[in-house]
């Protein structure tokens, strides 16, 4: 009985082992589509709120970021998960104009260009960064981004401007003081004066933010250097006005806290000399009113125009600029802030270096909860639906374009901490420049190939004619031998048109999809056409500008040609314009053909407008594919699409589509509204399964008929940020090699060399600097080799080593440091001399210790010689006591017998 | 008959002339709201200061435009600032564009905003109030009338037993309204949010929303708690001193003693002699805390993110967003002047002593 029911037992358990085995396997699979099954979007504006929420688990990310030095340590101390990502800065913008305003005839210190770039010396970047952000913040000096990749590749410049501008007033004070002199000015009782009046500086602050207090702090600056400050605190709604549509000659300000942003991993910062610096950068009098060096100014306009042919003359150029514009200082430039972006521990997410979790297009494949696959994620964000979601010209608010990318994908996807392209739907490129462009490549899926001329073939695509209805070819456009500074031939995936890759409403993706982008950007700048837009025709002229041609080479597995004179540093981002131009993402959003038809119906008959301009224009909705009352009327529009087998663009789309396409494609989007309640058909990840307009609230459902994995992207759930470890050098003897080991790792893991674009080093001395580049011996090891030729030029004193190390897979450079001594050789040797000297005095001193120590020695034998003599007198003696002891013992027992017997 | 027509007249002429006068009333308010909304024609020049420098940076700022000549991205920037300067018909004078304003409030026509939209996507100045109106109601309306309803049964109760023990508690609690609603909110999220987790932090509903009607329904009442809660700590207390001093007042008038001596029966007395006269100072009291609930409360809103007209009227002045502002105002100047007109003839009837034309 027992042993049937012992079998029972086991039989059950190997069962249940059996029947668990597969789920929990089955679970840690990724699955088709994102990780997580659903993401609810909602909103709360408040910090400390949101914060409270996330702690009690009532939503897992906020898509905005959290900098406040409270929350940071909040954050911390009670375990919740937190990055930075790097895209706002805070700068002071001086008014150039003087020395006297001509308005008011008093004088402007700051018309003085060593004034300006003394004020380097008197603001300290340190304290801002510390103090007043509580460490949210890292210094700024120069044009270019801490986190970029151009302030990786000018490392050592900007770390030589560091060093020469760093704090210290009484410097500052000094060259301020003497130029002030020379101005004009007297210094009387603690204050300048200027024809018999105080100096005032009259400084713009803004109050949003910080540049409150920095504003305070650098005004305390300006009165311990004898300035009258007047504040004039306000928003940037009541400063603008005054400073940049006022006239700077006006004399209505000197100072203002200026701030800005970039949303995107910027590759190519070469143009900010020009734009922050140069009349070149803005129209308005305050620009107007800079005036430059002419080589700096000449240098600034080469950098803006890319006018430069190779890597070295940017470099040179880029060099000399950073020195300059210190020089000019018209700005100078304070801290770049970390923004803190926050979630759960258990999530992971991929983010961006510059616009952070919201701005990532990687985020809708990197979150997941790190323990499970599946389940539901809440996020919060300050607000959503802020303007109406239309594909071609709806919200550009980042509240609402972030869960709109979750919804599409473009063919290319940017790399969150490069800012460089990966391929999505795309298995290569081919790029063509001219051989004279400085263009360079990183990734392997792209070959970049330099070439004379690049001939825009006469039958390639040029545009759409509305009235003809008919496209028209670069032949018929431009005529003859057309040239183009680039092409781009770019091989989608083989699988885009086997039937897999589909929409959310259940339609196949297909080559009418993309005929159909290029034929309606077109289109529209038409003004023949039923849905001209003239709000439309400025972005159309500029695109046109450069946009030479598009060609389709092959149309299953497709393959375009795509002709351009838009080019970029990185071979990456030609080939993104050539391959997403007329993928069918559009400007806010995706979209089929045959949802943008009904819009297009719906414009055309005026009852609603893709553009906020045009709706305005005809006193109708702008149009909104979600909500509103724009969806009785796109519906409207379905059903005459339906009912009349609308195609637009006919004369040129039938010939790509399949005989039952419209009519499937309009059923399928009829029974997706009746399902959905709306009209975005995407073909991303998710797909937007509600919207509830009223509690602003949005919720995305995980599209499991996907054709790629979760795991496609999972690489980029962490940043694979370099970290740095240096052999201590100690003492480098001038003309000896030393060769030191640096090992490079990312979580724990040796970093792969071929992921490195480059180690180098930078040789600070009292001497000036030197640089270098590490060698690589093998993956997460380098070696740092100073020749002899290299210590030989090192001067004797404290030396720093700094490495600086640039991934292709992280924009922001990875930096080291070790301090070491450089001795001469002469002084080296002399030193070992005397090292020797030393030690042979001391060995004598040591023998003499040594000859001391034996002679005590042997006056110690000598003692134990005589008290062994005195003891042996005493062991003689004892020896003869036992012998007669001995003796009368045997005498006694001889006489003891004989009296017996 | 003659008697009547001649009243007819008398109270129609009365009404003539308090219509005509709230009516220029709020034609003038309406156009000062214009004038201060817009600060007298200062805040385009905002705006357009702001347009220049966002479109200048989106310009800079997109890849696609990198190493144009400064001449084009000035021409690109240019011809959207002044297609946005149009769109939002800044390219108007001040002048002609305040009486469009004033044209558009007064015939309720209300136009479109300038920057801001309705969550479905609606420009329509109409359709933002109207999406934001009903949630304001359901709280605001909602809670100031349970206040009201509080203030007028527990102040009258505790005119009856003036100098009892609860008349005391009361009087004692009346402080408490020396801190607004959202004061008393913020306390209520700490405790019943943060530390409890009984209640939600905000909002209008759970995340995600509940599918079922009824399920969504009360989740929509479990959020409105809190705000509730808050507003009734804040605003009960003094009320209740209010009420119960002005039934007190009234209870202690000359008539009010000579009906007593009179031998009225107490009931008779309060129903007759002090309700009655009370009840035109205290409808109007509530009709006035009714409209005003329409407009939201700002603050409150905000403290527990109520999508509601408050958050709204808070937005769209933050940003200048003038038609949103002057509509939101047309339409409270509008039911305010009409409440005082239907309140005047009220008044002739439910007050013995106001007589038209006495």
């Amino acid at each position: 009985m027992n042993k049937i029911v012992t079998s029972l037992i086991i039989s059950i358990m190997v069962l249940n082992l059996f029947c668990v085995m597969p789920i929990s396997l089955k679970s840690q699979q990724p699955p088709k589509g994102p990780w997580v099954d659903e993401v609810v979007f909602f909103t709360e504006s408040d910090p400390d709120k949101v914060v409270e929420m996330m702690l009690r688990n009532e939503a897992q990310i906020y898509f905005d970021d959290l900098s406040y030095p409270h929350i940071l340590r909040t954050v911390k101390e009670r375990g919740l998960s937190y990055t930075f990502s790097y895209g706002l800065y805070y700068e002071l913008t001086f008014n150039p104009v003087g020395p006297l305003f001509p308005a008011t005839g008093k004088l402007n210190p700051f018309s003085n260009a060593k004034i300006r770039e003394a004020m380097n010396y008197i603001i300290d970047r340190a304290y801002i960064a510390g103090e007043i952000l509580g460490g949210l913040a890292v210094p700024r000096y120069t044009a270019l981004t801490p986190s970029f990749p151009d302030y990786a590749r000018y490392a050592d410049v900007a770390y030589e401007i560091e060093s020469t501008y760093k704090y210290n007033f009484e410097k500052g004070k000094a060259i301020i003081f003497e130029e002030m002199q020379k101005m004009g000015a007297e210094f009387r009782n603690g204050k300048w004066y200027y024809k018999g009046e105080p100096v005032a500086i009259k400084f713009l602050i803004r109050i949003e933010d910080a540049r409150k207090d920095i504003g305070d702090y650098v005004s305390g600056q300006l009165e311990k250097l004898g300035f009258t400050v007047e504040k004039r605190y306000g928003k940037s709604a009541e400063l603008s006005p005054i400073w940049i549509r006022g006239n700077p000659a006006n004399g209505e300000w000197h100072l203002y806290t200026g701030g800005w942003i970039t949303t995107l991993v910027n590759r190519d910062e070469a143009d900010n000399f020009g734009y922050f610096y140069t009349k070149i950068g803005r129209p308005e009098p305050l620009w107007q009113a800079y005036e430059n060096d002419p080589e700096f100014y000449a240098i600034a306009q080469k950098l803006y125009y890319r006018n430069y042919k190779s890597a070295e003359e940017r470099d040179e150029l880029m060099a000399k600029a950073l020195m300059m514009s210190m020089k000019e200082s018209q700005r100078i430039w304070l801290v770049h802030l970390a923004s803190l972006w926050v979630s759960r521990p258990e999530v992971s997410i991929a983010y961006d270096l510059a616009g952070g979790y919201s701005g990532s297009w990687l985020w809708p494949w990197t979150l997941r909860y790190k323990d499970k696959v599946g389940g539901q994620v809440k996020v919060l964000s300050p607000d959503l639906l802020v303007e109406p979601w239309n594909p071609i010209a709806g919200t550009n608010w980042i509240f609402d374009q972030s869960v709109i990318r979750a919804t599409g994908e473009t063919s290319l996807l940017p790399d969150p901490y490069t800012g460089l392209y990966w391929p999505h739907r795309v298995e290569k490129a081919e790029v063509y420049v001219k051989e004279d462009l400085p263009v360079r490549k990183t990734l392997d899926w792209v070959s970049l190939i330099k070439v004379g001329d690049i001939v825009v073939p006469g039958d390639a695509w040029y545009k759409w004619d509305a009235s003809q209805k008919k496209i028209v070819t670069v032949k018929e456009a431009l005529g003859e031998n057309v040239k183009a500074l680039a092409k781009v031939i770019v091989y989608y995936d083989k699988e885009l048109f086997s039937g897999k890759y589909k929409w959310h409403d259940g339609s196949t993706f297909s080559i009418a999809d993309i005929i159909f982008n290029f034929i309606i950007s077109h289109d529209r700048a038409d003004p023949a056409s039923p849905i001209y837009d003239k709000a439309y025709v400025p972005d159309y002229q500029a695109a046109m500008e450069t946009f030479k041609g598009f060609k389709i080479v092959s149309k299953n597995p497709l393959v375009i040609e795509y002709y351009t004179d838009t080019w970029y540093a990185d071979a990456e981002w030609i080939a993104a314009v050539g391959a997403d131009d007329f993928w069918p993402y559009y400007l806010q959003g995706p979209a089929p053909w045959h949802t943008l038809a009904i819009g297009y119906l719906a414009e055309a008959d005026r009852k609603l407008a893709f553009t906020a301009d045009k709706a305005k224009e005809l006193r109708v909705d702008w149009m909104n594919f979600i909500a509103g009352p724009s969806l009785e009327i796109l519906k409207s529009k379905l059903q005459e699409a339906i009912s009349r087998g609308f195609i637009p663009y006919s004369e040129v789309l039938r010939d790509y589509l399949s005989a039952n396409e419209p009519l499937t494609r309009y059923q399928n989007l009829m029974n997706w509204y009746n399902s959905k309640g709306h009209f975005w058909v995407g073909n991303g990840p998710f797909y937007l399964e509600k919207v509830d307009t009223i509690a602003k609230q949005i919720v995305l459902r995980a599209y499991r008929g996907h054709v790629d994995s979760a795991d496609k992207w999972l690489k980029f759930g962490e940043p694979m940020i370099p970290e740095l470890s240096i052999q201590p050098i100690g003492t480098v003897i001038q003309t000896q090699p030393v060769v030191r080991n640096l090992t490079i790792s990312t979580h724990g893991i040796p970093y792969r060399a071929d992921d490195l674009l480059y180690v180098k080093y930078l040789l600070v001395h009292p001497g000036g600097k030197l640089t270098g580049f590490a060698e690589a011996v093998k993956d997460g090891l380098y070696q740092v080799r100073l020749g002899p030729d290299v210590t030989g030029a090192l001067e004797e004193g404290t030396a720093e080593l700094i490495i600086i190390a640039v991934s292709k897979l992280v924009g922001t450079p990875s930096i080291t440091r070790t301090t070491f001594t450089v001795k001469s050789l002469i002084g080296y040797v002399g030193e070992q001399i005397a090292g020797v000297k030393g030690d042979l005095s001391g060995l004598g001193t040591r023998l003499s210790s040594v000859e001391s120590k034996v002679d005590a020695l042997s006056s110690q034998i000598r003692g134990v010689q005589n008290q062994v003599s005195s003891l042996s007198g005493v062991v003689y003696a004892a020896v003869g006591i036992s012998v007669v002891s001995l003796i009368v013992a045997v005498a006694a027992v001889f006489m003891t017998r004989k009296s017996k017997t | 008959m003659h008697l009547k027509r001649s009243s007819v007249i008398k109270v129609g002429r009365y009404v003539g002339v308090r219509a005509v006068t709230v009516a220029v009333a709020i034609v003038i308010s309406v156009y000062l709201t214009i004038i201060i909304a817009n600060a007298g024609g200062y805040v385009d020049e905002i705006i357009i200061s702001e347009l220049r420098f966002n479109i200048y940076e989106s310009v800079r700022a997109n890849p696609m435009y990198k190493g144009y000549p400064p001449e084009e991205i000035r021409r690109i920037a240019e011809e959207r600032i002044e297609l946005e300067i149009k769109k939002m018909g800044l390219d108007q004078h001040f002048m002609i564009r305040s009486f469009n304003y004033l044209y558009d409030a007064l015939t309720l026509n209300l136009g479109r905003a300038m920057k801001i939209f309705s969550s479905s996507g609606s420009n329509r100045v109409w359709d933002i109030i109207g999406e934001r109106l009903p949630t304001t109601v359901l709280l605001f309306t909602t809670a100031n009338i349970l206040i009201f309803l509080c203030e007028l049964f527990i102040g009258l109760t505790l005119s009856r037993r003036y100098g009892s023990k609860l008349d005391k508690l009361a009087v004692s609690l009346a402080p408490l309204s020396s801190m607004p609603g959202w004061f008393y909110g913020i306390f209520m999220i700490i405790i019943f949010a943060s530390w409890l987790g009984i209640l939600p932090y905000g909002g209008l509903v759970d995340a995600p929303p509940p599918e079922e009607p009824l399920l969504y329904a009360l989740s929509v009442l479990e959020h409105m708690i809190l705000p509730l809660l808050s507003w009734a700590v804040a605003y009960i207390p003094i009320g209740v001193y209010r009420m119960r001093t002005f039934f007190l007042m009234f209870s202690m008038e000359d008539y009010v003693d000579y009906a007593k001596a009179r031998g009225v029966p107490p009931k008779v007395v309060e129903r007759r002699y002090i309700l009655r006269p009370v009840l035109p100072p205290v409808i109007t009291d509530f009709v006035l805390v009714l409209i005003s609930s329409w407009m939201g409360a700002i603050v409150t809103e905000r403290v527990f993110n109520w999508p509601g007209v408050g958050t709204l009227m808070a937005e769209a002045i933050a940003i200048n967003d003038a038609p949103v502002i002057i509509g939101a105002v047309a339409i409270f100047a509008y039911l305010l002047g009409i409440s005082v007109v239907v309140l005047d003839m009220i008044y002739a009837i439910v007050d013995p002593r106001i007589r038209v034309g006495e």
